[in-house]
């Protein structure tokens, strides 16, 4: 039984990671996975407001879920997200504030991320607390990861550097299509191809 | 509990909650951004007025700002207008740092731009752009220089390098500091900015 519960919860954990990974598995929150991604440090930072907001909204939303009446229900946890979110936009604007200016307008949209109204509805209004911030964190992490790969293939072919740094020599000329949008949807997509061609390997290998 | 009464007091009491919590944060944060905010036109300022200890605001209009700075001893080193260029996406914001006769340009600051990546945000990169923009003189309206050149050498005093690939946003940058020069000029005259602007009064 108790190994059940365990494995239950590895479960919720790691089908963020790739299962259902936000990003390449679920599709969701596209715009400001599409718009930050122009460099590691946006992208990493995105990663960790969205997780911020998702970790905190989801432990809310299941502490509450058997108070909210459902027809009231997404009123409810889009009050819940925008607070969080405002929180994290201050504390950016607060303590980094170069940061918070080059995410610009995208730190206050995540309170429209599909992603973490998804969670809401999906997970954390049906499930307890410790299953929520689980699962809470499973997607997090898998949304850093994948934020992180795009945003590193995008900085390092569009500006030759990763975090600022540069990588490639003076011989590389930047494609400066990559921190471009249409380079976000070129990367976007031949990462969910692979994705989903490694997926049809594991199936077929089982 | 009927059930629209239960709606009621559920969302209402998430909305005060979280209403007081964003109150709270607010109190903690507004202090902090403000000076973030004045800590980066600062630092702009002593950047484009070299040597300046000490800045103040002389003239404030929507979307435009005049700073002087000014040394330890208090002598006017010169003048810092804040203004903004139509960009090609958005609003450029600039700082440029003038001598304290206004006739010549130390350097250019941008503030904020959310220009092409790549292309016009070039505008931000010293190589690229604002080099060509130290010491020029303006007593006469500047010009683009089309072609761009190499190297700022090959300027005439009164010239600026162009970006290539991106036209809109020089133009739009010299259009705006032209434009901004003359009315620096006028309110000069006008005697707005306090006592002739070189002894620092």
């Amino acid at each position: 039984m108790e190994k059940m519960a365990v494995k239950s919860l590895a479960h919720d954990f790691s089908k963020g990671l790739w299962q259902e990974n936000p990003v390449s598995r679920q599709l969701l929150g596209m715009c400001s996975t599409l718009a930050i991604t122009n460099a590691v440090i946006n992208g990493v930072a995105m990663g960790l407001a969205v997780s911020f907001v998702l970790v905190f909204s989801s432990l809310l939303i299941s502490l509450l879920r058997k108070l909210i009446p459902s027809q009231v229900r997404i009123a409810s946890y889009i009050v819940v997200i925008a607070s969080f979110v405002t929180m994290a936009d201050r504390f950016l604007a607060a303590s980094f504030p170069s940061i918070s200016k080059s995410l610009g307008p995208y730190v206050p949209l995540i309170v429209v991320n599909c992603i973490i109204l998804g969670r809401a509805e999906a997970f954390a209004s049906k499930n307890t607390v410790a299953r929520s911030l689980i699962d809470a964190f499973g997607m997090s992490l898998g949304y850093i990861l994948a934020l992180l790969i795009l945003s590193a293939i995008r900085e390092v072919l569009g500006s030759g550097t990763i975090l600022g740094y540069k990588v490639l020599g003076t011989w590389f000329e930047p494609w400066v299509i990559m921190i471009l949008p249409p380079g976000a949807f070129i990367t976007l997509g031949i990462l969910i191809a692979l994705a989903n061609k490694i997926e049809q390997r594991i199936k077929l290998g089982r | 509990m009927s059930l629209s009464s239960r709606m009621i007091v559920v969302l209402t009491s998430i909305g005060l909650l979280s209403g007081g919590l964003l109150v709270g944060v607010d109190i903690l944060t507004k202090e902090r951004i403000a000076l973030n905010k004045k800590r980066e036109i600062e630092q702009a300022i002593t950047l484009v007025i070299p040597g300046t200890k000490t800045s103040q605001k002389l003239y404030e209009e929507k979307d435009f700002a005049v700073y002087g700075g000014k040394n330890e001893q208090g002598d006017m080193l010169g003048f810092a207008i804040q203004t903004f260029a139509a960009g090609f996406q958005d609003k450029i914001l600039l700082l440029v740092g003038m001598n304290p006769a206004l006739t010549k340009i130390n350097r250019l600051f941008v503030l904020d731009q959310k220009e092409t990546p790549g292309l016009g945000a070039k505008i931000t990169s010293d190589e690229a752009f604002l080099k060509f923009w130290e010491n020029k003189e303006c007593t006469n309206p500047l010009r683009l220089r089309k072609p761009p050149v190499a190297s700022a050498g090959e300027l005439s005093p009164s010239e600026v390098n162009t970006i290539t690939g991106a036209t809109v946003t020089s133009e739009a940058v010299l259009n705006c500091v032209n434009s901004s020069l003359e009315k620096v000029k006028r309110l000069k005259e006008e005697g707005k900015f306090g006592g002739d602007g070189k002894n620092g009064s």
